[in-house]
């Protein structure tokens, strides 16, 4: 029998941990009533749901409260809020939403998810420009109080975090992270700085319970979470096929604007986007198109200026060449009329200032 | 009773002069190598047996013993076949000790009293050269590389024993025209685009800077690579000579003329450590390192080679020379070779144009094979992509090797002229006197030294990429800060997401 009686949240957690757990299965758990009393309906060996299968119950049959405690622990070492559909502090946008999280895991403040969210998501293999233009978004974004969601994946989405947490703290509004695995456990492991800052600065949000290892089936359910909390979806790199175009696709079902930054043809990284594009979705070439969308006056805008010191003229004509493809330097050699060294030097000047950057033998410069 | 005879070893690269002491004396009858023999050595008595019965002489039925004397090392092969032979003859009385007091004796003995060639003969006879040498008239040609004072080329034992006896005249030796015979090495000109890879082809020739590329399959890797050895100066004679020898001794045909243009070598990823550096238990050999000297080695698929061969070339790399230390002999030879890697950027190969399908994980267990201390003895690292279709078909050809092997060549002669070694060899205490750094250069540096973007290993080495750079163009003192930029951009990180230098 319970002896001792933990507040409702660690019955929630320990609920949201149990083995065999789907967020359909939580959800028909946590309808039955409050937390506490399922578990106990559960230690006590009964069945309340019907149309379990008999495996299900064997795995939820050996329950106990030291169950409880260990989850609890584990949500308070690491200051996680625990909340279910059934507490007032759930995200409001994702209560009439059909395929709702049950329970969610957080760190940070919520109340940024009041403010207005633009998701930023894409390819964790995308081009140099396009992790610019990600980190670029994200600061703007940012700068003007908007909310930015993301996956705190490789590639595309850290460099929205990234970009977002470049402000200063006294302005703007933290950006939110929606990853897939337990908030205990990062990943990418080489993510662990900028993991703990969103923690800090705005809001880090999960469906697994703690200790929840990356497996691969919880990112495309991480996605509809991202896709269900974003007010507009903003891809900025995608392959035609992918984790990104799953988001798309979430975000769709339920009348998300979704929208692409048009991307140069014959890259893998734009072919997703381009696609988009073909198929209707509106373009994002800067931050105003963003605020448009959303519906916000762009004249009361929050300029960002450029920090990059200018180039010299004929580097300047280098970055025009090259305009937005990538490009080997034979090319850009070819294309500006220079001598190839000339124009190395020139590309290792610019490299030096952050207009180009290289990878794998490709150039591309790093403008808007 | 006694005799001694002159003969020679081999030990790594280099000949040593040896005595072979016989003596033919009463008790049981018995024949005895010692003096550090190694297998080669004790199969001797059968061959030396069978070709004097087979020439007609007659073997001593009494008590044989063979000392191989001379240094404490272990002797190895059949180049002492002969003197053996001879060294019982004299011990015998067929000769006398007179008549061979000044001549050494290099050949191995076939069973039928055939003299034969044995691997290493430049070498061999270079340790003797002083004296008169007896060797295979097959191996004439070789045999002369080393420039003895007196050549005797002579086809069997018999004949050699009726010279030494005084019945004939030495056999005339077949006048040997030297041939100079220059490996046939493909033209830069064939190469279409990659006008940035030619640059740093340039660099690495002039510098003698190690180069690594990464590229994928079809970006022109092992065609650049093969045109290396053009761009490089032709070879002085004594380097030319120095590499005939490590061939000689690795059992590789070599002719009396020696070829001028600068080895080629480039193994299979396949290979092993000992035939990297060299080596071998009973006799050691020179390996690809040591052939490569003064010219180009080429490992294609750098991270298909095992890990410890590649870390095994880390120190002679460094020091020009390899070391193999035995239990019974030490050994240094010849390792100065121009180092040029390929290897694809991932395991996909990076077969599309622009990204590729491979995830970070499996991109960095690719590279890891790498260790750092392998990559940083590359000055010269770059990116190839793959040259498009109308660079390929049409354009102009670029320029020649011949064209590009001049200006190697200037910037070499000034490099040693002004520090007494090329660009890559450069000291680091040296630096700042040789290769002095513009202000704006050095606050250039200063600046990705803070940023992280430049490991202190890196710097040395940007350093010296920059003086090549700067001779390239003429310019002999103050390294401008162009140069320095342009070093670095020939230093791209290898590792994925690692952005230092």
């Amino acid at each position: 029998m319970i002896t001792t009686r933990y507040p409702s949240w660690a019955y929630t957690a320990a609920l949201a941990s149990l083995p065999l757990i789907t967020p359909l299965r939580l959800r028909r758990l946590l309808s039955l009533g409050d937390a506490f009393r399922v578990w106990e309906m559960l230690q006590a060996g009964e069945r309340p749901l019907v149309g379990i299968t008999n495996d299900v119950w064997r795995a939820w049959h050996g329950v106990s409260a030291s169950h409880v405690v260990q989850t609890a622990e584990s949500c308070i070492d690491h200051s996680m809020t625990v909340v279910s559909v059934r507490d007032a502090a759930y995200p409001s946008m994702l209560l009439g939403d059909p395929d709702a999280p049950a329970v969610l895991f957080m760190v940070g403040d919520a109340r940024v998810l009041s403010r207005r969210r633009v998701g930023i998501i894409g390819t964790r293999s995308a081009t140099q420009r396009g992790k610019f233009f990600a980190r670029q978004l994200g600061e703007e974004l940012a700068m003007n109080d908007i909310c930015v969601v993301s996956g705190l994946a490789r590639g595309i989405d850290v460099e929205a975090h990234v970009g977002a947490m470049a402000i200063s703290r006294d302005v703007g509004c933290g950006p939110v992270a929606v990853v897939a695995s337990g908030l205990d456990v990062v990943y990418p492991p080489e993510h662990k700085r900028i993991w703990a800052e969103v923690g800090r600065r705005g809001l880090l949000i999960s469906e697994a319970p703690p200790g929840t290892a990356p497996q691969p089936h919880r990112f495309p359910m991480r996605n509809r979470v991202l896709a269900a909390l974003s007010e507009v979806l903003i891809v900025v790199e995608s392959r035609a096929s992918g984790g990104s175009m799953i988001t798309v696709r979430e975000a769709m079902k339920r009348d998300i604007t979704v929208m692409a930054v048009p991307g140069f043809p014959g890259v893998p990284p734009s072919e997703g986007t381009n696609n988009l594009l073909h198929d209707g979705c509106p373009p994002v070439t800067d931050v105003a198109d963003v605020l448009l969308a959303l519906g916000l006056d762009t004249s009361g805008m929050v300029p960002t200026f450029e920090k990059r010191i200018t180039p010299q003229e004929s580097e300047r004509h280098i970055l025009a060449v090259m305009g937005r493809a990538p490009h080997s330097l034979d090319e850009i050699a070819l294309l500006s009329g220079m001598s190839v060294v000339q124009t190395a030097v020139h590309l290792g000047r610019l490299e030096a200032m952050k207009w180009v950057a290289n990878s794998g033998g490709w150039w591309e410069a790093l403008i808007t | 009773m006694y005799a001694a005879i002159r003969s020679a070893t081999l030990l790594g690269t280099r000949g040593a002069p040896i005595m072979v002491e016989a003596h033919v004396g009463n008790g049981l009858p018995g024949f005895t190598v010692v003096g550090l023999p190694d297998e080669g050595c004790r199969e001797s008595r059968d061959r030396v047996r069978a070709a004097m019965l087979s020439s007609g002489l007659e073997w001593p039925n009494r008590r044989v013993t063979i000392n191989l004397a001379g240094g404490g090392e272990r002797k190895g092969g059949a180049a002492m076949d002969l003197a053996i032979a001879i060294g019982l003859l004299v011990a015998q009385g067929v000769i006398t000790q007179e008549s061979v007091d000044d001549v050494a004796f290099v050949a191995e003995l076939g069973l039928d009293g055939s003299l034969r060639p044995v691997a290493g003969m430049a070498p061999l006879v270079d340790a003797v050269a002083q004296h008169e040498v007896v060797i295979a008239a097959h191996a004439t040609e070789e045999a002369l590389l080393a420039r003895p004072q007196r050549l005797r080329p002579v086809a069997s034992l018999g004949e050699l024993v009726n010279v030494l006896s005084n019945n004939a005249p030495w056999p005339d030796m077949d006048v040997v025209h030297a041939r100079v015979l220059d490996d046939v090495v493909p033209d830069l000109a064939d190469v279409r685009g990659q006008h940035a890879a030619r640059v740093a082809l340039e660099v690495a020739a002039s510098g003698f800077h190690h180069m690594l590329m990464v590229g994928p399959p079809g970006a022109g890797k092992s065609m650049l690579a093969r045109r290396l050895p053009g761009l490089l100066p032709r070879l002085t004679d004594d380097e030319a000579f120095s590499c005939a020898m490590v061939r000689s001794a690795a059992g590789m045909k070599v002719t009396a003329g020696v070829a001028s243009s600068p080895p080629y070598r480039a193994p299979h990823h396949s290979i092993s450590m000992v035939a990297m550096v060299g080596g071998g238990s009973a006799h050691i050999r020179p390996g690809e390192l040591s052939l490569a000297s003064h010219g180009v080695l080429f490992l294609d698929e750098m991270g298909e080679f095992a890990p410890t061969v590649l870390d095994s070339l880390r120190q002679p790399l460094e020091e020009g020379e390899v070391h193999i230390a035995r239990a019974h002999a030490s050994i240094t030879m010849p390792a100065r070779c121009l180092l040029i890697a390929a290897t694809n950027p991932c395991p996909c190969g990076g077969a599309v144009t622009f990204g590729c399908s491979c995830t970070v994980g499996a991109k960095q267990r690719y590279l890891r094979r790498f260790s750092g201390p392998i990559l940083d003895r590359f000055d010269v690292r770059i990116n190839l992509v793959k040259p498009s279709t109308t660079e390929l078909t049409g354009g102009a050809p670029g320029e020649s090797s011949a064209t590009v092997a001049s200006r190697v060549k200037e910037v070499q002669r000034i490099s040693i002229q002004r520090q007494g070694c090329l660009n890559s060899a450069i000291p680091a205490e040296l630096l700042d006197k040789v290769a002095p750094l513009s202000n704006e250069a050095m606050n250039w540096l200063r600046q990705k030294l803070d940023d992280g973007r430049l490991s202190g290993r890196g710097y040395h080495r940007v350093r010296r990429v920059a003086r090549t750079l700067a001779d390239m163009h003429g310019e002999h003192e103050l390294i401008d800060s162009r140069w320095v930029e342009m070093a670095c951009g020939m230093r791209v990180p290898v590792m994925v997401g690692t952005e230092a230098r």
